[in-house]
C-alpha cells in the first residue's frame, strides 16, 4: 500500500470516529483519521452525559475509563406553569445513572485510544470532497488538496457531514426533523455546584423557555451546562423570539434557575443543529455513515453518544469483514451493518421510545406539554408513556396487534425498570485497575 | 449574571466556506432569520454571508434554504469556532 492508501479512512474525531478507528485498528486494518479541529471534540454538536445503561454493553466498557467530570446519581424535573411549580426528584436506591463529561476531554482521550490501537491521526485537516470511481467512494480530498484513498470510508463527520452530503445520502432537513439548540456553560466552582446541584441532572419544562424540547442543566466538576432550543419550523422564531438566544435568556431568568446560577460566569456558548430522525440510506459502495452523519442520535431523549460509539464500532466490523471478503459493495457492507444495529437492544429500544413520545408531544402546545409532563416523570415516564400510548390506541381501535406490541415492549424493557448496580461495579472495577 | 453571547474561535483565516448562489437566491431571508451569529446580510435583492468570522458552523442557513442558494463547505482545518462543552 502506498503512503496515501489505507484500508479505512475515518472522517471526524467526535464520538463515532475514534470508536470506529480504534476497532478497525484492533482488527488489524491500516486506518487514517482526519479531524478538522485542532483538538478532537471542539466541533461537537452537544453530548454532556454518557448513559450507564449503554456502557454496560461489553463493546463500550472501555469508555468508562474516559476523563469524567461527575458520576450522576439523581435526576430532578421542574414543571413550571403559571399556577405552580412541581418538582420530581428521583433518587434510585443504588447505582450510577450517567457519567458527566466534557466533549473536548472525552474525544481527545478517545482519539488517543485509537492512536494507541494503531490508527494514524491527522488533526487540523478538513475534508472538503470525496473521490468517486465507477459508483464507488474511493477516498477523500482535504482542504489543502491532498488525496487519501481507502477501501472503505467511514463518515463520522456529524450532522452536516460534507462526506455524506457529497455522496448524496444526507439531505437538507428542517421542521420537525431538525432541532436548533443553544448551550451555555456557567462556572460556579465545585463547592457551590455540590451545594446547589450535587450529582443530579435537572430538566425544566415551562412555556417560553423552549419550543417542544427539554431544557436541561447538567453539572460538571466546577461548571454547569445549560441547553435549550426547539424544532426548526416556522414557529421557532418570531417577534417575541428573534433567535434561540431568547429561549436561553428566558430559561436563565426563571426565578429558580436565576437563584441557582447566582454569582456564576458564562465561560462558553454553543449553537448546534441536531437531526431527529434516522438517515434512510446509510451505506454506499465503499462508504458507511456513522454517528450523527447517519442520524444515530435521539435529541428528543438526549441520547446520541452511545449510538455514535456503537455505530462506529459496527461500521469498523462491517468494513473489516468486507475487506476480508474483497467486496466493499453497498450490499456487502449494509447487510452486516444493519444486522449489528438491529441486534443492539439499547439502540432499538430508545428509538422506539422516542418515536412514540415524539408523535404525542408534537401535537400539543407548550402549556399542554407542561401539564402532561406533570403526570409523566422523565426517564421511566417516557418508557411507560410509550407503552401506554400504544396500549390505549389498541384498546380504542380494538386492535389486538397494537396491544400485543405494547406488551412485548414492556417485557423487552424490563432491564431498564431498575437502576443496575452492575454499572457502579463496572466503574469501581475499572478504576481500581 | 451577564447573559451576553460570546463564542470562542481559533485565530486564522477560515476561507470562504459559505457562499451564496446569486442565481438561485430569491432574497427570502430565511438564512439570516435562522442564523444565530448574524453572518448573513441583505445586499439589494439577495442575501450574502458577510461576517464569516462569526460563523458557528451549525449549518442552519444551508438546511433552511428552499432555493439551494447556500453553498456550505468547511472552514480551513484548525480554524473556526471552538466548543469545549457539549
Amino acid at each position: 500500500m502506498n503512503n496515501n492508501e489505507y484500508d479505512v479512512i475515518v472522517v471526524g474525531a467526535g464520538c463515532a470516529g475514534p470508536a470506529a478507528a480504534k476497532k478497525a485498528a484492533e482488527l488489524g486494518l491500516k486506518v487514517l483519521v482526519l479531524e478538522k479541529s485542532q483538538v478532537p471534540g471542539e466541533k461537537n454538536v452537544s453530548g454532556t452525559c454518557l448513559n450507564g445503561a449503554a456502557l454496560l454493553d461489553s463493546d463500550l466498557h472501555y469508555i468508562v475509563d474516559c476523563p469524567t467530570e461527575r458520576l450522576i446519581r439523581e435526576m430532578r424535573t421542574y414543571h413550571i406553569n403559571s399556577d405552580r411549580t412541581v418538582v420530581f426528584h428521583e433518587i434510585p436506591s443504588e447505582g450510577v445513572l450517567l457519567l458527566s463529561v466534557r466533549r473536548d476531554h472525552l474525544d481527545a482521550w478517545h482519539t488517543e485510544e485509537a492512536k494507541k490501537a494503531g490508527a494514524e491521526v491527522k488533526l487540523s485537516t478538513a475534508v472538503v470532497d470525496i473521490i468517486e470511481e465507477n459508483d464507488y467512494v474511493k477516498g477523500v480530498i482535504t482542504d489543502s488538496g491532498e488525496k487519501y484513498y481507502a477501501k472503505v470510508v467511514i463518515d463520522a463527520a456529524g450532522v452536516n457531514s460534507i462526506v455524506g452530503r457529497k455522496a448524496g445520502l444526507i439531505p437538507k432537513r428542517k421542521g420537525t426533523d431538525m432541532i436548533l439548540y443553544i448551550t451555555a456553560a456557567v462556572k460556579l466552582g465545585e463547592e457551590i455546584i455540590n451545594e446547589r446541584f450535587g450529582d443530579c441532572i435537572e430538566y425544566y419544562l415551562s412555556p417560553g423557555v423552549q419550543y417542544k424540547t427539554w431544557p436541561w442543566i447538567f453539572p460538571k466538576k466546577d461548571t454547569v451546562t445549560l441547553g435549550t432550543g426547539g424544532y426548526m419550523d416556522e414557529n421557532l422564531l418570531n417577534d417575541d423570539f428573534p433567535n434561540v438566544k431568547k429561549y436561553m435568556e428566558n430559561f436563565m431568568n426563571l426565578p429558580i434557575v436565576k437563584k441557582k446560577l447566582d454569582g456564576g460566569e458564562i465561560v462558553s456558548w454553543g449553537v448546534h443543529l441536531e437531526y431527529d430522525e434516522t438517515i434512510e440510506r446509510k451505506v454506499r459502495n465503499g462508504l458507511i455513515l456513522t454517528g450523527e452523519a447517519g442520524g444515530f442520535v435521539i435529541p428528543f431523549l438526549g441520547e446520541g453518544m452511545p449510538e455514535s460509539f456503537f455505530s462506529g464500532i459496527y461500521a469498523a466490523i462491517s468494513s473489516a469483514e468486507a475487506i476480508e471478503a474483497g467486496d466493499y459493495s453497498e450490499a456487502q457492507l449494509s447487510e452486516r451493518y444493519e444486522q449489528l444495529i438491529g441486534d443492539n437492544f439499547f439502540m432499538q429500544a430508545f428509538r422506539h421510545i422516542a418515536a412514540v413520545n415524539k408523535e404525542a408531544i408534537l401535537s400539543k402546545t407548550d402549556e399542554e406539554i407542561t401539564r402532561l409532563m406533570q403526570q409523566v416523570i422523565m426517564g421511566g415516564g417516557f418508557i411507560s408513556s410509550a407503552i401506554h400510548t400504544k396500549w390505549l390506541k389498541g384498546v380504542e381501535e380494538n386492535n389486538m396487534e397494537l396491544i400485543q406490541e405494547a406488551y412485548d415492549f414492556l417485557e423487552l424493557i424490563q432491564p431498564y425498570g431498575s437502576v443496575d448496580p452492575d454499572f457502579e461495579n463496572l466503574i469501581k472495577g475499572r478504576r481500581n485497575k | 449574571m451577564n447573559i451576553e453571547m460570546k463564542f470562542n474561535y481559533y485565530p486564522g483565516d477560515t476561507g470562504e466556506f459559505i457562499k451564496v448562489d446569486e442565481d438561485n437566491c430569491v432574497g427570502c431571508g430565511d438564512c439570516a432569520k435562522f442564523c444565530t451569529a448574524g453572518v448573513w446580510e441583505p445586499d439589494g435583492s439577495i442575501y450574502r454571508p458577510v461576517n464569516l468570522k462569526s460563523c458557528l458552523e451549525c449549518g442552519a442557513c444551508w438546511n433552511v434554504c428552499d432555493y439551494d442558494a447556500v453553498i456550505f463547505s468547511e472552514p480551513r482545518g484548525g480554524t473556526g469556532v471552538r466548543f469545549s462543552y457539549g
